[in-house]
């Protein structure tokens, strides 16, 4: 009897998993998109003899109940837990560096010479015909050595500006990169996301005017204001357990002057931040209110000069920092924006001239930079 | 549809499990074949008329030599169902390697047909053979109930992955057979542990061979090569003997009993030992239906060679429509008559850690083989092991790997001998309250833990192959 009753919860307790999470997931209602994954969640496929045939229908559905099953968040915890368990030190595409830092993984392997050639081609033709700056940041994995675990392989950003400096001349080239080294020590990345803070942006900022010649304009660091103690950016979404939690700050300076903003030709707005991000999962979105494809500036500030940026998402916490020196500042982002890019450039030239700079972080440069 | 999917645990086998439980007793293996026919349709909707056709034609062939049976027309019935069987095989699995090699010898460009090979069919085949040369040697009668043959050839438990059921052993399970809570509560753990072995250590060391099979030539140190051969290692064993497991527990749950597959094969002492651990219902079916009538070891040692190099290239071919695993097979026919001619004689007087140390280098070594396709590239491999690409003992991303794994190869390593089930024998058999205590809350607990941290991996997967595409 004892033996009976042992066999029966054995087989009980396996099914009582099976039962009750199946039935869990079928009461569960789908999600079009996932924000903690920040992705697209494959939908229910639609049935046709067609494709039931080819079985495809059978491999969407099999795609479709992984993405929608109950609770998906819980479990992409449940097992980076185990994976940290197992002494992983890279899950998901994330390091889990010292120091709580998390640091996103760059593949050597993925990066080949190849495409680095080919955008630095296109980075040449830019500058040759703009006289543009170009200021490639470094991600986290190459100034943040320290925090790497032991041994971890990172694509050699170093090797990249080498050739970039080399190939579009040194007075085009903003060494942010010994910049940011100088500083490794200091909050200069947030924990939890690929972005630098407004610190780094801060310090690039710095090398930018040593660069252009110019007197920086004099922010305060220590009146850096906190808008945010709970941010939780992209890299914390990709392992899903509660691992730290970030500062968003900003320099008060920039909000001196009135500025008046106009994004993508349309939604007009009268400040360089967007508070209303900082309510959602993505608070980076906070600088220059997320990405747009092209976001046209009026400052207060040296009537007559004008900037044009050609960027991604690491310029939106810089950019505010450039208002103070420019009258007029125009941003696009290549991977929103489909038109040609030099046209653009040309309809916005004023009579006077332009400064040109090109602000992205190694990392989207080489899988995002290029224009028609 | 593979077991280690949502789709599959939430969804068919509850189902499954539903129906089967509650239809009366002679419904239960129409059940079982419909069941069988909508997992195989899942993903191969058009190849089941194939499978089909298979079941139908040799229920035919099978009835038809016992009809005749002791007349020539039984051995020409024979026939036709063998050929007709390595027909469907050669065509579906191995015309596109043929037409290839054509191709390349002569330098013609005949069109590949490009069919996509029927999951299982290497399988099922095999099994719809084993029935004719029973049912023609006489070791058992021929099938009367098309829907029972039906089962035999299309349960899903070990439709797309083995083991290999050959049709003595299974008959009178067909027929009649009970699921009694002991082996559903048998099975139902025996699954779990398999499905454990396929998603947690299987998965998570294939990526780790992935890592290092892509990587560059130069990059290659002697240690990153070891880890890697290592890890495919554990991979395909695990995987293969995991997806074992989880058909016999299966099975169990629905009253058969099939035969072992796996017998820790890593602790073998000699290729002979291993081959006798590793995938047993092929090697067996192989020295069953090939070895044996071929006349085995009984007319000659010449005569044995030849035999034993007959099994093996084919063996080799089974696993695969290329080269490499013709030649995976023949490494292992040379080590196998090695030890026939004087290598065994000498393992047997040696310490057993020389025939381990040998036998897990020789096997680590076919991996190779089996895992990479062109021989360039397991030149260069191999070259990798053994230090001759320069590149060194070791690299900072060999010790990075290295440090990531540890624990899952440790674990992988325990994994790999009988340990666990030794200590579960112990704690059984102990008459004492504390050891059976452990053992009967471990007995729940385990396998529930495993079940849901295995879900884990699953939803959460980048990474869930499927290994058998290729036999």
């Amino acid at each position: 009897m004892d033996d009976k009753r042992n066999a029966l919860l054995t087989v009980g307790l396996i099914c009582a998993v099976l039962f009750i999470l199946g039935i869990a997931d079928l009461c569960n209602s789908d999600r079009i998109y996932s924000e903690t994954e920040n992705r697209v969640l494959a939908p229910r496929p639609t049935f046709s003899w067609e494709s039931l045939l080819s079985g495809e229908y059978g491999d969407d559905y099999e795609e479709y109940m992984s993405d929608q099953f109950v609770g998906r968040d819980k479990w992409v915890g449940i097992k980076t837990r185990a994976d940290i368990l197992f002494q992983k030190k890279e899950i998901n595409g994330v390091y889990l560096g010292a120091d709580r830092y998390l640091i996103g993984v760059n593949d050597p392997q993925e990066y080949t010479e190849q495409m680095e050639d080919s955008r630095i081609a296109s980075l040449k033709k830019l500058v040759n015909r703009w006289d543009a700056k170009v200021m490639l940041v470094p991600t986290a994995d190459n100034i943040l050595t320290d925090k790497l675990p032991a041994f971890a392989p990172h694509y050699d950003e170093m090797r990249l500006l080498a050739k970039v400096k080399e190939s579009v001349g040194e007075e085009h080239y903003i060494d942010v990169y010994s910049a940011l080294q100088e500083h490794a020590g200091e909050p200069i990345y947030y924990r939890t996301d690929h972005h630098w803070t407004s610190l780094g942006a801060y310090y690039g900022f710095l090398a930018w005017a040593d660069n252009m010649g110019k007197f920086p304009y004099p922010y305060n660091m220590a009146g850096m204001k906190t808008v945010s103690e709970d941010f939780q950016g992209t890299l914390q979404s990709r392992i899903n357990v509660a691992w730290t939690k970030d500062r968003i700050q900003y320099f008060p300076e920039t909000e001196k002057k009135p500025v008046s903003i106009t994004y993508d030709f349309a939604d007009k707005a009268d400040s360089l931040y967007a508070p209303e991000y900082l309510e959602t999962k993505n608070q980076y979105g906070f600088f220059l209110n997320d990405n747009h494809a092209f976001i046209e500036i009026h400052t207060g500030y040296n009537p007559g000069k004008t900037l044009f940026v050609i960027k991604d998402s690491y310029a939106n916490s810089m950019i505010p920092l450039l208002a103070a020196h420019y009258e007029t500042i125009y941003v696009v982002d290549l991977r929103y924006f489909n038109g040609k890019l030099f046209q653009l450039m040309e309809q916005y030239e004023p009579e006077q001239g332009m400064d040109v700079l090109v602000l992205y972080d190694c990392i989207h440069f080489l899988e995002d930079f290029r224009f028609y | 549809m593979v077991f280690s999917s949502v789709l599959f645990l939430f969804r068919f086998l509850p189902i499954f499990m539903i129906c089967y439980f509650l239809v009366p007793r002679n419904m239960k293996n129409l059940v079982l074949f419909l069941g069988s026919l909508v997992f195989y349709a899942w993903g191969e909707p058009v190849y089941i008329f194939l499978m089909l056709f298979s079941t139908i034609s040799d229920f035919v062939w099978g009835r038809l030599i016992e009809e005749y049976r002791g007349e020539d027309r039984s051995r020409i019935f024979l026939l036709c169902s063998v050929v007709i069987n390595l027909f469907i095989l050669g065509f579906f699995k191995y015309a596109d390697f043929l037409l290839q090699t054509v191709n390349t010898v002569f330098g013609t460009s005949i069109p590949l047909l490009g069919l996509p090979l029927p999951i299982g069919i290497s399988f099922y085949t095999f099994q719809t053979m084993s029935y004719v040369i029973d049912v023609y040697r006489g070791d058992t009668k021929a099938q009367r109930n098309i829907l029972q043959f039906g089962v035999y050839v299309t349960m899903f438990p070990q439709l797309i992955a083995g083991p290999i059921l050959k049709y003595h052993q299974i008959e009178k399970y067909l027929q009649e057979r009970r699921s009694d809570l002991d082996a559903i509560s048998y099975g139902a753990k025996r699954f779990v542990t398999g499905l454990a072995k396929k998603v947690l250590l299987a998965n998570n060391l294939g990526l780790l061979w992935t890592q290092i099979s892509s990587l560059k030539n130069d990059q290659m140190s002697v240690l990153m090569a070891w880890i890697g051969i290592v890890a495919y290692a554990f991979q395909i064993y695990f995987d293969f003997s995991g997806y074992s497991d989880m058909a016999i527990g299966l099975g169990a749950i629905l009253g058969f009993h099939f035969p072992e597959n796996f017998n820790y094969p890593y602790i073998a002492t000699s290729v002979t030992d291993f081959w006798h651990r590793w995938h047993i219902s092929l090697s067996t079916w192989f020295k069953e239906y090939v070895y044996i009538p071929l006349g085995g070891n009984r007319k000659g040692l010449a005569r044995q060679i030849l035999n034993i190099l007959i099994v093996w290239t084919l063996t080799g071919i089974w696993h695969g429509a290329g080269w490499n695993f013709l030649f995976w097979g023949l490494w292992f026919a040379l080590f196998l008559i090695l030890e026939k001619l004087f290598l065994g004689e000498l393992l047997k007087n040696a310490p057993v850690v020389f025939g381990r140390v040998y036998t897990l280098t020789v096997v680590l070594i076919s991996w190779v083989f089996f895992a990479l396709e062109k021989p360039g590239e397991i030149l260069a491999y191999l070259q990798a092991m053994f230090g001759l690409n320069g590149v060194g003992l070791m690299n900072t991303q060999a010790m990075f790997l290295g440090n990531e794994y540890l624990v899952l190869l440790i674990i992988a390593l325990v994994a790999c001998l009988p340990v666990g089930s030794l200590l579960i024998h112990r704690l059984k058999s102990s008459k004492t309250g504390p050891a059976m205590a452990l053992y009967r809350v471990g007995e729940k607990v385990i396998p529930a833990a495993l079940l849901i941290l295995s879900v884990a991996y699953i939803v959460d997967a980048s990474y869930n192959p499927f290994l058998y595409f290729r036999f």
